[in-house]
């Protein structure tokens, strides 16, 4: 589905006007204000930590073992052992983990079943070795360690190819009108690559809901006739390709706008409280519009929030204390307000960000990395686990390409696939969402 | 190793740096030739022809279109100026003209507004110090080039600097400084401003200690090379990517280069440190940094294009010679030349016109590498740039810049004088000096989705054009054009008021209202729509609102997409 189209769905379902002739649609989901309860509700959350999150110091080795290999790596950046919240996973690999202390909120979703560890995640396009790493043996996602390029691997999943949408934006387009009054990809973190899709388009909202144009609301003669004039103009931009997408933005935001305020305006206040944070606030309005569901008419939702100040390369212990504990509490606050509505099993947020770090420090801080922890929250996640294979902390070890850059042993192929095929994107359907997921022993990762 | 020649490279430019401004128009005249003999080579193909030069004498129309991507607004004496006298001697006496710099005004507004007890200088009095020189400063050009240069050589208050505002008026200042003048210049000085090593962790970066599994910090290394200086992927000059079989773009360097220059990148703290103080030195956010040489690495350092430092110089000698490594780098060129383009004039430039301007780059016609003013003249007055538009030439503006071009042309002033602008990122999606990150706000191939990318065209700018910064951005300037112009009762002292009293004069008419407007706004290129669509509205308020019938004039005009669109 275009931009147009959209807007045409968006302005018809205010009518209560089907949409059954729009052709490769597969799930006719446009409802009126005044819609039924959607069915089969599914929302995934993409928490984007960007920078690159050290997330091995998030979660650690506990036991003696693997706890002197990783605080001999990581010197004055170690976090201390006995400080670590102890975490005890059903699925163990002989060893024993604990999170960042910062981090009680996940301790105690991974104790409830309701959260889970994705180690090692990161983007290939095949298994890598070390000993293919250092032959150049192995296809690689180009430009590693860098920051845009990485984000880009995380979001697109492109591989070494040109490619121009996202891996949410193409579950969007596999799954048709599922969105209602809102697009399936929403980001509350501005422009994402992993939202844009051929067919959908992503919608960007405010942090406290779809700001609205000031003056065009009508009211009077004057203020309809402004609208009446704003309208003309946008409709007959006579400024080039570049006036017409900034036309065709404006002219989706207005269409949008008003619908999304109502919808949330009918929203009762949530009794869970959110951290005071850009990325409570953020999860706080994602929680509001899971609310908004049934008038929205959604019954498949892509939310994207972002928080930054993830590239440590300096003061990360004091830094990645408040780091973490935002995400931690932000994640369990979120959770908790998903069971106040109801939906826990229909919400999975999933954390991502542009690369682990370096497990060598440059003093205070530490460098570009490649593969790093990832943190999925959810009822229906399978919990306590954590899923694929721990690498081993050590500098010049079997898991390290050089200085301290691990190399991921879990793909972000395979993760989105997993989420893709939660999402109900059909089998076949989800090489086209995770296209490299194939490459990999196992196409998913069983985390849900 | 290379340095020695590398350094004897820069005598002549040095040299041709002092012999002043004067040599420019003639470099100028030359540069047209350099571009027919493909000096340089490189590109894919044969060199492009050389561009007819642009009209001696533009008209108003050609002026404003001209000073519309020269400067943040065209004004009338800067139209006059530019017909009457030409777009070469506009630029040479810009080039000229005294910078105007944004540091002492930090200083004086501190002196003037102390901020509260036990409260440092907020970030608002840089911001007022930066809109002062966009709306009225006497160096437009020049202004103008920085803030294209703030976009590439970013460092923010986003982060460790939000306290600082001197700390990045210095950072900013240096662009000033070297927008027209040498990019050597400008690569020394943005390195060493203390506002960039707190930004991307340079200052304090120590040599390496392996038996605390101790590195160089990677992270100003890494960035000057992708995002100030070379990027990641070769350029041919004209800006196209170089290419494996599989099309994958060939890249500039590996790891072992960036660990190369963050070896040289140690020692180097805040000026007046020793080495008893280097890890909690006194700071001295106003001047360049300086190293101390315990803390440099003393190794063999890795730099580009094969070259490697021997190790054992001094911390000084060893940054000169890896930026004129990265000076030397033939991508600086194309990578400089289409960003500033990008910036300035056309989101799309032909690679002809990227290699007219690289070559400009790479020899301004008297052997110079790296002259900026040179650089700025062959981007405005390229062919390509003053050519009638087409569909997808030009750029969309940046939303910051429909409110700075609004208040420029319209002489937006308060009583006080200040222009507190308050968190204006949150409404425009960008600030000066308040990027996110490095990566600036947008990236310059970034595409949006639908005819741009199926045209395979970027527009970094619709990055950050979503629904909510649209509509954040309408409502904003709604706002100020019907509640902060000059009919307003009883401002406040603060409170930024536009003058509308020309427009005022024409109420009665509102066709003659409307083309006022768009002769100021649009450079007299408005469309029939657009046109029709401001006069019914002016229409429908009455005849006695003579304040809001320019409001609704000014409100449909700023709104509209031939406002955001520079073409």
């Amino acid at each position: 589905m275009d931009r147009r189209t959209f807007l045409k769905g968006a302005a018809l379902a205010g009518a209560g006007v089907g949409l059954g002739h729009l052709p490769g649609v597969a799930r006719m989901e446009f409802f009126g204000t005044a819609a039924a309860a959607v069915p089969d509700y599914r929302a995934v959350v993409c928490v984007f930590l960007f920078g690159g999150n050290d997330s091995f110091n998030m979660v650690v080795p506990r036991s003696a073992a693997e706890y002197s290999v990783y605080a001999n790596s990581r010197q004055n950046l170690a976090v201390p052992q006995d400080q670590l919240l102890p975490i005890t996973a059903l699925n163990p690999d002989g060893a024993q983990y604990g999170f960042h202390p910062a981090m009680p909120g996940m301790q105690e979703l991974f104790a409830q079943g309701r959260g889970a560890v994705l180690a090692n995640v990161g983007p290939l396009v095949q298994p890598v070795t070390r000993a293919d790493y250092l032959a150049g043996a192995a296809a690689l996602p180009p430009q590693l360690f860098s920051h845009n390029d990485q984000q880009d691997q995380w979001q697109t999943l492109k591989g070494r190819t040109v490619v121009k949408t996202g891996w949410a934006g193409r579950m969007a387009d596999l799954l048709g009108a599922a969105g209602g009054l809102l697009p399936v990809n929403v980001s509350l973190a501005g422009t994402v690559a992993q939202q844009a899709g051929e067919k959908t388009t992503q919608y960007v909202i405010g942090r406290n809901g779809a700001p609205e144009f000031n003056g065009l609301n009508g009211g009077n003669t004057v203020n309809a006739g402004r609208r009446t004039a704003f309208d003309s103009v946008l409709d007959g931009a006579n400024a080039g390709i570049y006036g017409r997408a900034f036309a065709s933005v404006e002219r989706r935001a207005i269409a949008t706008a008003a619908n999304v305020n109502a919808a949330l305006a009918t929203v009762p206040t949530l009794a869970t409280p959110f951290p005071d944070s850009g990325l409570g606030a953020q999860l706080a309005l994602v929680a509001r519009l899971i609310a908004a569901r049934d008038t929205l008419g959604t019954s498949r939702q892509v939310f994207f929030v972002a928080t930054g100040g993830f590239d440590t390369h300096d003061d990360q212990l004091d830094e990645q204390p408040l780091l973490l504990g935002d995400v931690s509490a932000s994640l369990r606050a979120f959770h908790d307000a998903t069971v106040e509505l109801g939906v826990a099993d229909r919400v999975v947020a999933v954390t991502q960000s542009d690369f682990g770090r370096t497990l060598t420090s440059n003093g205070d801080g530490t460098d570009h990395g490649w593969g790093g922890h990832h943190l999925v929250v959810g009822g229906s996640v399978l919990g306590q686990r954590i899923y694929g294979t721990m690498p081993r902390l050590e500098i010049g070890g079997i898991d390290d390409t050089s200085g301290g850059r691990i190399i991921p042993t879990t793909s972000v192929d395979q993760v989105a696939a997993t989420l893709a095929r939660w999402f109900g994107v059909a089998d076949p359907d989800i090489d086209r969402v995770a296209p490299n997921a194939r490459n990999f022993p196992t196409k998913f990762v069983d985390f849900v | 190793m290379d340095t020695g020649s590398e350094r004897r490279q820069r005598s002549p430019r040095r040299a041709a740096a002092v012999r002043g401004i004067r040599a420019v128009a003639l470099a100028f005249a030359l540069a047209g030739v350099v571009a027919a003999c493909g000096g340089g080579g490189g590109g894919s193909g044969s060199p492009p022809p050389t561009p007819p030069p642009p009209p001696a004498r533009p008209t108003a129309a050609e002026a404003y279109a001209f000073l519309d991507e020269a400067t943040f607004g065209p004004l009338p004496a800067d139209v006059q100026r530019v017909t009457s006298a030409g777009y070469d001697a506009w630029i040479a006496e810009q080039i000229a003209a005294p910078a105007t710099f944004h540091l002492p005004v930090v200083q004086q507004l501190e002196t003037q507004f102390p901020p509260p007890p036990n409260q440092g200088q907020s970030q608002a009095d840089r911001l007022d110090a930066w809109f002062r020189a966009a709306l009225a400063a006497p160096d437009p050009l020049r202004q103008k080039v920085a803030y294209a240069l703030s976009q590439i050589m970013v460092a923010s208050d986003v982060g460790a600097l939000h306290g600082q505002p001197q700390a990045l008026a210095f950072w900013y200042d240096a662009l000033v400084r070297n927008a027209l003048g040498n990019f050597r210049d400008l690569l020394k000085d943005v390195t060493l401003s203390p506002a960039m090593g707190i930004y991307l962790s340079m200052l304090g970066n120590q040599k390496p200690d392996p038996a605390r599994n101790i590195r160089p910090d990677e992270n100003y290394a890494r960035e000057v090379m992708q995002l100030f200086t070379i990027g990641l992927v070769q350029l041919n000059l004209d800006g196209t990517v170089k290419v494996d079989a599989q099309g994958v773009g060939l890249p500039t360097y590996d790891q072992s280069v960036i660990e190369g220059f963050a070896h040289v990148f140690t020692g180097w703290t805040h000026a007046g440190a020793t080495q008893a103080n280097f890890a909690r030195p006194r700071r001295n956010y106003l001047a360049p940094m300086q190293a101390v040489a315990f803390y440099h690495a003393t190794g063999p350092k890795k730099l580009l294009n094969g070259t490697t430092l021997p190790g054992g110089q001094t911390a000084e000698q060893e940054l000169e010679a890896a930026l004129d490594n990265l000076f030397n780098h033939p991508n600086v060129g194309p990578f400089i030349a289409k960003q500033l383009i990008q910036r300035l004039v056309a989101s799309n430039p032909s690679p002809a016109y990227v290699q007219r301007v690289a070559q400009v780059f790479n020899d301004d016609g008297r052997g110079v590498r790296g002259n900026l003013g040179a650089v700025v003249k062959a981007v405005l007055l390229d062919a390509e740039a003053r050519a009638a538009p087409t569909d997808a030439s030009g750029r969309l503006t940046e939303p910051l810049l429909r409110l700075v071009k609004l208040w420029r042309i319209y002489g937006a002033k308060a009583a006080s004088g200040r222009y507190l602008v308050g968190s204006i990122e949150q409404t425009y999606g960008q600030a000066p000096g308040r990027s996110p990150s490095v990566f600036n706000f947008y990236r310059p191939d970034y595409q949006p989705p639908g005819e741009l990318a199926t045209a395979n065209l970027a527009s970094p700018e619709m990055q950050i054009t979503t629904e909510s910064t649209t509509a954040t951005t309408a409502s904003a300037l709604f706002g100020l054009v019907f509640n902060r112009n000059s009919t307003m009762a009883n401002p406040g002292a603060n409170d930024v008021l536009i003058d509308i009293s020309e427009e005022l004069a024409l109420t009665d008419t509102p066709a003659a209202l409307v083309d006022r407007v768009a002769a100021r706004l649009l450079g007299g290129s408005i469309s029939a729509t657009l046109r029709q669509a401001a006069i019914d509205q002016v229409g429908r308020v009455a005849a006695t609102a003579r304040g809001n019938r320019v409001a609704e004039a000014l409100y449909l005009v700023v709104s509209s997409p031939e406002y955001a669109v520079q073409r």
